[in-house]
Formats: C-alpha cells, sequence, structure tokens
C-alpha cells in the first residue's frame, strides 16, 4: 500500500499536468529519410491519443484534429522516431535520422517481431552497421558488436570461426545460419552489403523453434530489400591495403652460426660461405603487401503491390601471406508481390567465388618452415628444378624445414566455389489474421579444389614427378516449410499469435577426390591414370521438424510465449531417432504500466526464459557399423586388398541436448537517449557427443566410439549500453557490450575421465588438453616449471642421486607429487583457454557531413599455448630459432654459468622441449582498435541534381593492438582441421592484418 | 465459396506432400562402406579380412619407422646423430617413458593387427560354413591358420618389450587386464602351431604370407625365449628347404631384387610400385598405401643419416670377416652400381667411421628418395642355424659339437675359419659373437641380451637401469583409456 502511494505521489510530480484549452487544426507536410528521399508509410501518431496517419507513396501525410499542444511522433521502421510539440505549426516537415538504436522489429525463427514483445536473448546488427566499416565476409559486422558472440577471422575466403555464448559442445560448434529463412552451411557466398539486419539468437526461447539444429545458436540474416518508392541505384566501392607487421625474433645469419658451433658442434662457417654469407629472413620472405577491393552496385525500387531489389558485387583480395587469395562474384534477386490477399516472393543469391588458401607442407605451416629454415639459406636458386633454394644436407636442417616461399607458390591451389541460396514463397490470408505460408529454399553449393604441384628440387625436399589433385564436392539442401499463423486481438488487449510448421529437411552430397603424377613433364596440370588415387563417397542426411509457437499478450504489458518442436534426423538409430524441444518466455513491460506514467524510464522490460534445443552435428551413419576395406599389403608382387571391421558402432546415440535459462532486463532512459540491456544466462548441455577413446589394446576400429558421455555448463552475463545524443548537427552516440562467460565440466562418463586429448602441436609435443569435471573444456594441463637446475646439487636433491637423465641447465619441471620423479603424475591446471570475457565499444558521430566511426573490441583473461615456442626455443635440432637460443644456459663444469638464463641447455633431456609445460603458456587477452572511420557525405544542391548521396570514407583496421601475448597475432585461428579440442591452440596460422581502405558510395 | 475450397485444396497439398514423404526417410544406410552383415560370402573376401591384418606390420609404429630406431639404439649397435628426433632420442639412454609416442604406436600397431586377426576368428563359423566349392577346406584351414599366425606374431612382439599383457582372443571394446606373461607365451605357442599345422608350405604358397616353415621358425623362436631348448630345436629342426645365400652372396639378403631367397622364411613386404600416398600417416592401422618403408632414408649416411653404428659394433668383426663390407659403408666404399666411390665427407664431415649399407637402396641409387621397397628379412635361415646351435648347448645332454657345426655354417659362408672350444661357455661365447655381427642391425640384439642376463653388463654406459630397461613402460594412451590398466599397474619404475 505504501509503495503504490508512492508511486503515484512520484507520478503526480513528474507528469506535468497540462491544461491549456485544445483548438482542433490539420497539419501537413512530407516525411523523408536522412538523404531527403520521401518515406511511403511512416507513421504520425498524437501522442496519448488514438489520432494518427500515415504517408502516402510520396511521403505526404495529413493529421487532422491537432491542437498547438498536441505532441507528435513520426516514426518508421530502422529510422529513430522523432517527436515534435505543434504549437502554431500547420505545415511541418520531418527529415528522420538514422536510428543509432537497434531496429524496431527483429527477425526471430519463423517471422518478426516487435522489439517490444520480444522475450529472448536477441542481438541484431543493422545494415548501417555493417556497412559502416568494410568487411569482406558477412560474419565480421557481428564481432564487438553483439555481446557473447565471438568472430574469429582466419585466411582469405575461409570462414571466420563464430561462437555464441561459449563452447557448449565437444563437436561442431558451429551457429545455424538462417538466410531469408534459407538454412545454409556459412555465409562466405553472401555479400556483406547485401544484408539488411543480423539477428543472433542466444537463447532457447528463441532457438528452440529450430530444434536439433540451434545447440550452437541462430543467427538470421535478412537480405535487403527493395523499398517503396522511386527506384534507387547505389553504387560502392573500396580499395586498401593489408600488411602483417609483427615478427618473430629470430637468428640471423651470423647468430645461427655461432649457435650452430655452440649449441650442437656444428661448424657451418664454410658451409654459410658457399651460399655466399647472405642473410634470409625467411618471415618477411612469406608475407605481404595484401590488397582488397570492393564494388558493389544495386537497384531498388517499389511500387504499392511489388517490390524489388538486384545488386551484383565483386570483390577481390590478395592476401598478406603469400599464395592467398579470394575472389567472389555475388548476385542477388529479391522480389515480392502482393495479389489480393497472396503474396509471393523469392529471394536468389548466386555466388562464384575462387579461394587460394594458406598452403603447408609435410604437416606444417609455412610460418613454422619460415622460423625453421637457415638463414644463410638462399630463397632462389635457378640452378634447382623449379628455382627455389632449400636444405640440401642435414647440417642444413634435415628435411623438416622447407623453403616456404616453394610451399606457398611452387604450383598452385584453387579451390572453385559456385553458390546458390534461394527461396520461393507464397503466403495466402484464408481469413482474417489466418496465414498459410509454404516455403521451398535451396542451398546448393559446388567446389572444385584443384591443386598442381609441379617437380621440384631443393635438395634434400624434392619431388621427382609433378603432382595433381582434385576435390570435386558438390551438396545441397532443399528446405519444404509449411506454416498456418493466426493473429488476432481480442477484447483490444489480448493479443495472440499461434504459429504452427511442419519442416522437411533434404541433405545430400557427394565428392569425388582423385590424385594422380606426371613423371615426364611439369606443363600439364590435368589428371591423368599415371599412379591415380580415385575415391567417391555420397552422404544423405533428412530430417522432419513439427513445430509449433503460442505468442501471447496482455495489452503490451505482459507477455507470453511458448514454443516446441519434435524433430526426427537420420543420423540417429531407430532407438533414438526423435527428440523434443522446447520453449517458455515470460515478459513484464514495466514502463507500460500506469504507476510508471512519465517515468525517465522509456524502456523497462523483464524478460525470462527456459528452453532446449539439440544438436545433430554429428558425421553421417554414425550408428551403424561397417567394414574398412582400404588396407593394402603386398603378395607375389601385387596389392593384396584387405578389409576388416571400420567403425565400433552405437546404436543407443542420441541427440545432443542443451537448456538453456535466460533472464534479461531492458532498459531505456530519457525517451531511449539512453538505452541497455543486462542478461544472465546459465546453459546446461547434456549427453555430448564424443568419440570416446577405446582401450588401445582391444585394437578397436578408429581407437574410438562415439558415445553420449558429458555434461556442460556454460554461464555468464552480458551487458549492452547505449548512449546518444544530439546537439545541433553534432549527433553521437556510444553503444558499449561485454560477455562474460564461463565453462565448466559437470559430468564426464568414468571412460573419458582425465583425458587428455587435443591436438599433438608439433611432432615431438605431446598434447594438453583436458576433460576433468569441475574445469572447462578441454583446459590445458601440463607441468609447472621452476627455473633451471643450477648444479648437480640441485639435480640431485630433486631428483635423487640415482637417475642420469637430468642434468644442470635442464629445466626444473615442479615435482608436485614428491616422489623424485616426473611424470604425468606431476601434471596440473595450466589454464583456461576461454577468456573470461569479451567486449566491444562503437562510437559513432557526425558532425553535419562529416562521419567518424571508432570500434574497440577485446578479450580477457584467456590463456593461450603458443606452439611456435617449440620451433623457437626447444633447441631440439638444429634449426633456425628465436634470438633468445644465444642466451640459453650454458653448463660448464656441470654448473650452470649464467644463473639469469631462463631457456635451459641446449641439447638437453627430451622433456624439455616435448613436455607440455607452462612455458608454452601465455595470457591471451588483448585490445584492438578494430576500426576508425573517417567519413565526408557531400551535399547541397549541386548534388543532388545529379545524385542523393555520395560519401567518401577512410578506414583502418587492426591498427592498435594492445596484448603481451608475443605470437603474431592473439586473434589465433583453429586449423582446417581443428575441433573443438583445438581452442586457445596457436599453431602458427594467418594472422590478422592491418588494413587501410578507402572507400565511397554514390545513390543515384 | 469456390475460392476457399481452392485455399483449402492449397493448405492441404502442402501438408500432404510433407507427409507423403514418411519417416522412411530417417532410416538410411551407409552408401560408401561395406556392411559386416553381408560379409564372408567368397574366397575374395576371406582372403581380404586376411589380408588386412598384415597391414600392420607396415607401418610406421613397426617396421616403416620406429621398430629398428628403438632397437638398434637399445642395443648399442647405433647412436644418435645430430638430427635425430627428441622422441627417439630415450632410446639411446633408457630415458623413454609412458608419454613415448614410438611406444604408443608400437603397442597400438600390435593391438590392431591382434584385433584385426581376431576379426578373421570371430567368424570361423561364417567361413568354416561356406560350401567347398566356393573355397576349399585346405583353404579355410590356410586361412585360419594366418589369423593364428599374425596374432601370434604381434603378441611376439610385444611381449618382450612389456612382459604381462591384456589377452584378447576375441574382437571386443572393452580393454582387459593384464594377463601373466607366461599365459601370453601359451597363447604365441598354441597359435604358432596352430599355424605350422594349417599354413601352406612355401613352395605352394604366394610370396610374403606366412607359411608353414615360418610358423615352425617361430614357434621354435617363441620356444626358445622361454628357455625351452629341446621343444624349441624339435620345431626348428621342421625348418626345412632352405639354404644360406652362398659365400660373398650375403647381401642378396638385404636387396629389393632377390627377396624371398633360399635364406629368407618370414618377410615383412615393401613394395613402393603398389603405392606410397600414406607413408607418412600409417602410424599404427596400416590403412591406405604405405607400402615402403623409411629405413634407408634414417639410416643412410648420403640422407638424413640420424644414427650411425657404434664402434663398439663395429669392433665386433674378424678382420676378414665378408659380412663387414655388406653390413656398413666405409670411406672408399663403392656405390651406385659401382659408380660412385663414398668419401670421408659422406660420413658427418670426416665425424664418423661408417654407415649402414644393410638395407640401403645405395647399391644401385645414390639417395634413398625417402621411400624403400627393400623387404626385412625378418626370419633368416642364420638366425635359425644360430638359434638351433643355442638349444643344442643348452638343452639338457646337448651336443656342443652340433651347436659348432651349425656356427660353422654360418661363419663359412662370411669367409672365417671356425675354431670354437667344444665346452658350453665357449660355444656361448661364440653365439653371442655370431649373432652380433650376422645379424646386425635386424632387431635381435637388444632381446639376446636380455634374454641371455647380459644387459646390465653390455649397456651400463648406456643409462641401461637394472630392474626397469628390460621392459617398455605401458603406454599412457593405454592406462588413461583401459579402467583395467591402471598407471599404477604399469612396469617397474614408470
Amino acid at each position: 500500500m505504501m509503495l503504490k502511494l508512492k508511486f503515484a505521489i512520484i507520478a503526480l510530480l513528474i507528469v506535468s499536468t497540462q491544461d491549456v484549452m485544445a483548438q482542433s487544426k490539420t497539419i501537413k507536410g512530407v516525411v523523408t529519410d536522412p538523404a531527403g528521399v520521401p518515406l511511403p508509410g511512416a507513421s504520425i501518431n498524437v501522442q496519448g491519443s488514438k489520432n494518427s496517419a500515415s504517408t502516402d507513396f510520396d511521403g505526404n501525410y495529413a493529421l487532422q484534429g491537432v491542437s498547438a499542444t498536441d505532441k507528435i511522433t513520426f516514426s518508421y521502421v530502422g529510422l529513430t522516431s522523432q517527436t515534435i510539440t505543434v504549437g502554431d505549426q500547420t505545415v511541418i516537415n520531418i527529415k528522420l535520422a538514422e536510428s543509432a538504436q537497434t531496429l524496431n522489429e527483429v527477425v526471430v525463427a519463423y517471422g518478426t517481431q516487435k522489439r517490444a514483445k520480444v522475450t529472448g536473448a536477441i542481438s541484431t546488427v543493422s545494415s548501417k552497421d555493417i556497412v559502416a566499416v568494410p568487411i569482406t565476409n558477412a560474419e565480421s559486422a557481428l564481432q564487438g558488436r553483439a555481446a557473447g558472440v565471438t568472430v574469429v577471422n582466419g585466411a582469405p575466403g575461409t570462414s571466420p570461426v563464430v561462437k555464441i555464448r561459449g563452447l557448449a559442445t565437444m563437436n561442431n560448434s558451429d551457429p545455424l545460419y538462417v538466410v531469408d529463412g534459407v538454412l545454409v552451411g556459412n555465409l562466405s557466398g553472401l555479400n556483406p552489403s547485401d544484408i539488411e539486419s543480423m539477428s543472433v539468437l542466444k537463447d532457447a526461447s528463441t532457438t528452440a523453434l529450430y530444434g536439433a539444429k540451434a545447440f550452437n545458436g541462430v543467427i538470421m540474416v535478412t537480405t535487403k530489400k527493395g523499398k517503396k518508392g522511386p527506384g534507387q541505384l547505389t553504387f560502392s566501392s573500396y580499395v586498401g591495403a593489408q600488411t602483417v607487421t609483427k615478427r618473430y625474433d629470430v637468428l640471423n645469419t651470423q647468430q645461427y652460426l655461432q649457435y650452430a658451433q655452440d649449441a650442437f658442434n656444428q661448424d657451418l662457417i664454410a658451409r654459410a660461405a658457399e651460399f655466399g654469407n647472405i642473410n634470409t629472413n625467411w618471415q618477411d620472405e612469406i608475407f605481404q603487401t595484401g590488397l582488397m577491393q570492393d564494388y558493389n552496385l544495386s537497384f531498388s525500387n517499389g511500387s504499392e503491390n511489388s517490390t524489388s531489389r538486384y545488386s551484383a558485387g565483386y570483390l577481390k583480395q590478395i592476401g598478406s601471406v603469400i599464395g592467398t587469395g579470394f575472389e567472389r562474384y555475388s548476385f542477388r534477386s529479391n522480389n515480392t508481390q502482393n495479389i489480393g490477399k497472396l503474396t509471393v516472393g523469392s529471394s536468389i543469391g548466386v555466388s562464384f567465388n575462387k579461394t587460394n588458401p594458406e598452403r603447408n607442407s609435410g604437416g606444417r605451416t609455412l610460418l613454422e618452415h619460415a622460423i625453421k629454415m637457415a638463414p644463410y639459406i638462399p630463397v632462389y636458386n635457378a640452378e634447382n628444378l623449379g628455382g627455389y633454394g632449400g636444405v640440401i644436407k642435414d647440417i642444413d636442417g634435415t628435411n623438416d624445414a622447407e623453403n616456404p616461399v616453394r610451399v606457398a607458390k611452387n604450383g598452385y591451389q584453387e579451390i572453385i566455389g559456385t553458390s546458390i541460396i534461394g527461396n520461393i514463397f507464397a503466403e495466402l490470408e484464408l481469413y482474417k489474421g489466418l496465414k498459410f505460408r509454404s516455403q521451398v529454399s535451396l542451398d546448393y553449393y559446388q567446389n572444385r579444389d584443384h591443386t598442381f604441384v609441379p617437380g621440384f628440387y631443393e635438395g634434400t625436399n624434392f619431388q621427382n614427378y609433378s603432382s595433381t589433385a582434385e576435390i570435386n564436392s558438390q551438396g545441397q539442401t532443399i528446405v519444404f516449410d509449411n506454416s498456418l499463423t493466426y493473429k488476432t486481438t481480442i477484447g483490444e488487449k489480448h493479443n495472440i499469435e499461434v504459429l504452427g510448421v511442419i519442416s522437411k529437411i533434404e541433405n545430400k552430397s557427394r565428392n569425388v577426390t582423385a590424385g594422380s603424377r606426371n613423371h615426364i613433364s611439369n606443363d600439364i596440370d590435368q589428371l591423368s591414370i599415371t599412379d591415380p588415387t580415385l575415391t567417391s563417397a555420397n552422404f544423405e542426411t533428412n530430417n522432419l521438424g513439427y513445430v509449433v509457437r503460442l505468442n501471447y499478450d496482455y495489452a503490451d504489458k505482459y507477455l507470453l510465449a511458448v514454443s516446441g518442436r519434435r524433430d526426427g534426423s537420420s543420423r540417429f538409430g531407430s532407438n533414438n531417432r526423435y527428440g523434443n524441444f522446447y520453449s517458455l518466455a515470460l515478459g513484464w513491460n514495466i514502463a507500460k504500466e500506469s504507476f510508471m506514467n512519465g517515468s525517465v524510464f522509456s524502456t523497462l522490460k523483464l524478460r525470462g526464459t527456459i528452453g532446449t534445443t539439440g544438436n545433430d552435428k554429428i558425421d553421417d551413419y554414425r550408428y551403424s557399423s561397417n567394414l574398412n576395406n582400404n588396407y593394402t599389403y603386398p603378395f607375389n608382387g601385387q596389392a593384396g586388398l584387405g578389409t576388416t571391421s571400420g567403425s565400433v558402432a552405437n546404436p543407443d546415440l542420441k541427440w545432443e541436448s542443451k537448456k538453456d535459462r535466460n533472464i534479461g532486463l531492458d532498459f531505456g532512459l530519457f525517451d531511449e537517449k539512453f538505452t541497455g540491456s543486462i542478461e544472465y544466462f546459465n546453459n546446461k548441455s547434456s549427453d555430448i557427443l564424443f568419440a570416446v577413446p577405446l582401450a588401445a589394446s582391444t585394437g578397436a576400429p578408429g581407437g574410438t566410439q562415439f558415445q553420449n558421455i558429458a555434461d556442460v555448463q556454460v554461464r555468464g552475463f552480458e551487458i549492452s549500453l547505449g548512449y546518444n545524443d544530439r546537439q545541433g548537427d553534432f549527433t553521437w552516440s556510444a553503444i558499449a557490450n561485454l560477455g562474460t562467460s564461463k565453462n565448466e565440466v559437470l559430468f564426464l562418463a568414468p571412460t573419458v575421465r582425465n583425458q587428455v586429448l587435443g591436438p599433438v602441436p608439433r611432432a615431438g609435443l605431446e598434447n594438453f588438453s583436458r576433460l576433468e569435471v569441475g574445469q572447462p573444456l578441454f583446459y590445458f594441463y601440463g607441468y609447472q616449471t621452476n627455473g633451471i637446475y643450477q648444479n648437480q646439487a640441485e639435480v640431485n636433491a630433486a631428483l635423487g642421486s640415482t637417475q642420469t637423465v637430468y642434468k644442470p641447465g635442464d629445466i626444473r619441471f615442479v615435482d608436485r607429487n614428491g616422489d623424485q620423479v616426473i611424470n604425468s603424475d606431476d601434471k596440473t591446471n595450466l589454464g583456461n583457454p576461454y577468456p573470461d570475457f569479451n567486449y566491444g565499444l562503437n562510437l559513432n558521430a557526425a558532425y553535419k557531413n562529416l562521419d567518424f566511426n571508432c570500434f574497440i573490441s577485446g578479450v580477457q583473461g584467456n590463456d593461450i599455448f603458443n606452439a611456435n615456442k617449440f620451433d623457437l626455443e626447444s633447441m631440439d635440432r638444429l634449426f633456425g630459432a628465436s634470438t633468445d637460443v644465444l642466451g640459453r644456459s650454458i653448463v660448464t663444469g656441470n654448473v650452470v654459468t649464467n644463473p639469469s638464463a631462463t631457456l635451459p641447455r641446449a641439447g638437453g633431456v627430451s622433456q624439455n622441449a616435448g613436455s607440455a609445460s607452462e612455458r608454452y603458456i601465455e595470457d591471451g587477452s588483448y585490445t584492438r582498435l578494430k576500426n576508425v572511420t573517417l567519413g565526408y557525405t557531400f551535399s547541397g544542391d549541386s548534388f543532388s541534381k545529379y545524385f542523393s548521396k555520395v560519401r567518401f570514407y577512410l578506414s583502418g583496421q587492426n591498427l592498435v593492438t594492445i596484448t603481451n601475448y608475443s605470437g603474431l597475432d592473439p586473434e589465433i585461428t583453429r586449423g582446417t582441421d581443428g575441433t573443438s579440442a583445438s581452442a586457445g591452440i596457436d599453431l602458427g596460422r594467418y594472422p590478422q592484418p592491418k588494413s587501410v581502405i578507402f572507400g565511397f558510395e554514390v545513390s543515384f | 465459396m469456390r475460392k476457399k475450397i481452392k485455399y483449402i485444396v492449397v493448405v492441404l497439398s502442402g501438408i500432404l506432400a510433407i507427409n507423403s514423404c514418411d519417416t522412411k526417410d530417417l532410416e538410411l544406410t551407409n552408401p560408401n562402406a561395406l556392411s559386416p552383415d553381408t560379409f564372408f560370402k567368397t574366397e575374395n573376401q576371406v582372403q581380404s579380412s586376411v589380408n588386412a591384418a598384415y597391414a600392420n606390420l607396415q607401418t610406421r609404429g613397426l617396421y616403416a619407422r620406429h621398430i629398428f630406431f628403438a632397437l638398434d639404439l637399445m642395443s648399442a649397435e647405433n647412436q644418435g646423430n645430430g638430427g635425430l628426433e627428441g622422441n627417439k632420442k630415450p632410446f639411446a639412454n633408457f630415458s623413454f617413458d609412458a608419454s613415448s609416442d614410438i611406444i604408443q604406436y608400437y603397442w597400438e600397431a600390435c593391438f590392431l593387427g591382434i584385433a584385426k586377426a581376431n576379426f578373421v576368428l570371430d567368424n570361423e563359423e561364417k567361413i568354416q560354413a561356406l560350401p567347398n566349392s566356393v573355397l576349399t577346406q585346405e583353404k579355410k584351414n590356410k586361412f585360419l591358420g594366418e589369423a593364428h599366425f599374425l596374432r601370434a606374431y604381434y603378441y611376439f612382439l610385444l611381449v618382450p618389450r612389456f612382459g604381462d599383457l591384456p589377452i584378447y582372443t576375441t574382437q571386443t571394446i572393452d580393454g582387459a587386464a593384464r594377463s601373466p606373461k607366461e599365459e601370453v607365451y601359451k597363447l604365441i605357442t598354441d597359435d604358432f602351431d596352430f599355424a605350422s599345422k594349417n599354413l601352406l608350405s612355401k613352395d605352394v604358397e604366394e610370396k610374403g604370407r606366412a607359411t608353414k616353415e615360418a610358423a615352425f621358425a617361430y614357434l621354435g623362436k617363441a620356444l626358445l625365449y622361454q628357455k625351452k631348448y629341446d621343444e624349441a630345436l624339435a620345431a626348428f629342426n621342421k625348418v626345412t628347404g632352405f639354404t644360406l645365400e652362398p659365400k660373398g652372396q650375403f647381401y642378396n639378403n638385404f636387396m629389393d631384387e632377390t627377396e624371398h631367397g633360399p635364406e629368407s622364411i618370414f618377410e615383412i613386404e615393401y613394395d613402393e610400385a603398389l603405392g606410397v600416398g600414406d607413408k607418412w600417416g600409417s602410424d599404427t592401422s596400416g590403412e591406405g598405401k604405405a607400402e615402403s618403408t623409411l629405413r634407408g632414408q634414417e639410416y643412410g649416411n648420403l640422407d638424413w643419416y640420424n644414427v650411425f653404428p657404434t664402434d663398439d659394433l663395429l669392433d665386433e668383426y674378424e678382420a676378414g670377416d665378408l659380412r663387414f663390407g655388406d653390413t656398413f659403408y666405409v670411406p672408399g666404399s663403392k656405390y651406385n652400381n659401382g659408380a660412385n666411390t663414398m668419401t670421408a665427407a659422406n660420413f658427418g664431415n670426416g665425424t664418423r667411421r661408417a654407415g649402414w649399407k644393410k638395407y640401403q637402396n645405395y647399391y644401385k641409387r645414390v639417395s634413398e628418395l625417402q621411400q624403400s621397397s627393400i623387404n626385412f628379412k625378418v626370419m633368416r635361415y642364420s638366425d635359425v642355424l644360430l638359434m638351433k646351435a643355442e638349444c643344442e648347448n643348452q638343452r639338457t645332454g646337448g651336443s656342443q659339437t652340433a651347436a659348432i657345426a651349425y656356427i660353422k655354417e654360418v661363419r663359412d659362408r662370411a669367409g672365417l675359419t671356425t675354431n670354437i672350444p667344444a665346452t658350453k661357455d665357449d660355444v656361448f661365447n661364440a653365439i653371442i659373437h655370431e649373432r652380433k655381427v650376422e645379424l646386425a642391425g635386424e632387431q635381435v640384439r637388444f632381446d639376446d641380451l636380455i634374454r641371455w642376463g647380459l644387459a646390465a653388463e653390455e649397456l651400463k654406459d648406456k643409462g641401461f637401469q637394472v630392474g626397469k630397461s628390460e621392459l617398455w613402460p605401458i603406454p599412457n594412451r593405454e592406462t588413461s583409456s583401459n579402467p583395467n590398466i591402471k598407471p599404477s599397474d604399469n612396469n617397474p619404475g614408470y
């Protein structure tokens, strides 16, 4: 009672009572967009009354019955609403500004929703953000802009690694991408400038409608549609240069010769002289100035009953690592047509692309080769077949070190792809509020991955034939959705929307892999039947889903959403083929309560959701056993083909499932000048599928069996804050977001408890990614170290006097159990591959025609296992190495003579280099200035005669990075072979370059 | 009304279209692989199941790479050069532990082979049920015999390295506990015995397959390792139809063109021409085309030269021993069909005395080209002769004179005179010497030293620890994945 009274008093104080006499009149005017283009369908409302109007096709409106004291709000989707007090005006022309805010309409599964009615956790990024910063792939638009979403880019043409709310599975952790309702594998075929908006659905209340495909979250992409109004032609372009400036500090020739002599007793002075005592900086040889250029042309128009938009784009990138590049031609056509109660439409995107990936050899990356190569060896040697220099004798470093320039540039690898993403739909209003919609969508791809390596000789590495390999793959996913929606309002306040969908998904793919050699010529880069290899395979997956959803709200105040999906998948055996997924969401628009009238809060909404999703992203046919006939043994000089058990089947495989809980509070103050939201999520995934290692001695085929073995919890907070202000010609906004995430394994089947998994990062370096209850998935596990043994007494004190393996100058690994033996019992937790939090800060400002954007993103609290340190510091064998090896421990007379040395002696115990120890682990936190852009828009009558808009901009990306990480780039990508188990491991792949870009946009 | 009907038809047809593709679509079978349910129907299929079990012999875990490195270093026949990789170095000073990838690969390659042999034997009923018109009884027996032979062969690679072992006689995914090595030897002897009774003779069998004679030779060797000298001798005596390569042609045992010669009883087969695409990929499974070994590349003094023969081994050869020049290259040796001559610079810039010739391709080319087709003659008749000599010398009532006669046969071929006093000790010492030089670099010496109890003395400067270094540790990969073998169950000292 007291509380109510208080509210009442506050309300009374705040609400200014106005009792001016009302005098009715009519006002009219034109509503335009920021560029001055008339807006059809903008709405004009008198605050606190039902009096409203909307603009016609030319942006004109007329509103009757208005009094001087009325406040009128002009609004249009995607633009900032403006409220004007009428006063004595009769003509009010309004130019609506671009919205600094997120969109009012949010794209959700099977439809859209008003933001005010959203109960789930959804982040959105609009086209404005996407075009503000030049990007080459659509996923990059999410980086740092959507709380809880991490995006890491790789080499040109590779799909970035995207994770939503951390890692909840040990299997494929890629989110589901839905482009205009089409389920697609990735966004590589999509031109970023064709995107209208991206919604990231983060909790199960929003994703459960995609059931078994939504485990890792869903990214909904809506492409730009034609706008009602006169036709508009837009051309935009940018060109830019990219460089990788950071290098590892490695030995030059003089230092290398000294190191070879002192540490390996190899006198190479004469050897280096044979090559003319040159000094090759192999890292400089593998990086180059990358170039990119991008051109987009689009045309949009619309009439009362139809809209259409056509676009074409061309992107060409020359990577900043030699031999890499990407080229994409993209075309898109979006159309809709209204014929009475029938709406039909289509959205088709076609892209052709060519990727030159980063090449590697011997399982080693270019960077690893560049570090290992001796600096006295020349890059080129005209006498060699192919023209490249290289390791000629064992003393030059064995064939582990290959000329990286030859690896990257001898011959070529190109992946030529075609992708078609499209849909056709028809929507029919059967009865008032009752709609039937049928949509067929297609995701088709065809890739030809062709590699040609001419014969070459560079010394111990050579190939005395040319080789050609080709992988042709082709696949299609056809989704057939039929849905019924009923939307009605009962008694003016009960808003009800019901949706039912039947969805059938058919996925088929096929690949053919072939290879051959040519012993006669280097001139033919085609396949032949000399030394051929040939295989092909077909895959098929089918899904069937039944979806229902109910949205209910009472006067926009009390919100309820319930959904359910039943999914069947051919990837699972008959014992567990179907899975049921559900969600429940509740919301309360507190700001709409009468007691909030006149408060500073323009938005205040509390929402909570719970729901489940599943994951079926495992290989096909896992539940059935098969035979493997890929064995060969010679008998009588002929290949005897062998066949044996090929896999350990598990007919009881079932879905991975995830239960999400999410609580959120959205708020907006001072008429949405200050906005924000706070979310807490707690996701628990269970029955995680994993290839469980079987006892090696059973000799079980593949050594593993897929089992549902683990439960993992990921929980955290996400905070987004936004502020926008306008003072005369100066407008500015700031949007900040921060997401925390804590990963913890809750349960493991006994067979996998305490398993150490993950990749072996370098030959001779053990793996270190461990599974343990109570720890993050794949946390780093290995030895702690405590300096270097300085003398024999120290060795004996630690390890006893009988052992002869460890000597002064070796690393003192911490003997945690004190048994004087260093073995796996002494390993412990060395680090967490996942950040404590990610953050992004986006600043926008505009003064008259100038616009400015600055965008900072970063992560904090993660550890990186820097496998490159093995090459740089192991001193295991004589290769190029870090200059730090010059300061290694020097042992004379069984005593270390330079006690300040941090590196062990050369040629010490193999554990020095081969054991997973904390010496490889570094803090991976960084703050990066992802982007700064300065733009200028030309305006004025002389321009508007020909153009509606002309904007030029200059942009810099990744210009400044603040980090303690010693590697080339703390934003590490995983390899193509990477699984979730390779989290946080820097294997030495494509670093993010710094870019400078110039671009412009012209609308006619 | 007409309109309404139209709408209803549209909606219903949409729904029907989906439900007509009924849930049968969710039941798919893998079109890319054979199903076990339909296998073992033809001779080719039975033979193919046996073939697969041979493939593990070729893996990098065994004869393609690691077995010769590990054992020749442990026996101090080799020493490491600067390029020797970190995972191989520990075998030179017995510092390996349970995390060694080489030990893991060795373990897994053997047990994968055992599982494949068991795959054949598990389907014995299906094989026996095939009508004789499809597969004769003789062939049924011999295919089963090959499976028994291979299972025993892999266990016989394992038991000297690890001691007590988990025993599997059927395919399973449940890890077994370790059984005493006596039980493992029982299985080995039973399997070789079965094989000796069912395999075909070398005169009719395809080259590369296990034969009756090979089964007897290995049965004898397994019995010898158990010090059952009389039984061993009886088995060796059934190894008939072999002679030594003649004097002056000892090197025929180590070349590609002279494989399956008169002295060869069992070989590990390699043939580059059949495919080498997976030579770097096959650590344990034997999958794919990996029909070459890295022996030549790794040992060759013109190539990686990762190891070199020790002075101790080089000095063991008597003056005039013809085998020295067929076993090692030294400065002045001819190679490449006599066209080239080795110089001191070819041996670590003059820092090394010799490099290996046995199993190198230099006899016909100048580089190893990272692949070799030369088969390993893992059971030679000279080995059988020397083992027979040992049986005679050791067995109760054995004849030293008979033993000396066997040794003499081997020494005659080497161009040496034989003058051994007919006492047990003298004969034993002669056998120690003769096996060391005859079988150098063939991975028999370390096992010999262990079973003779000489390792402690011979390897004391190499870091050999009595009570520990006799056995390898069970690899971590096993103790972490087999609930019945815990890290605490590991061999002493690990």
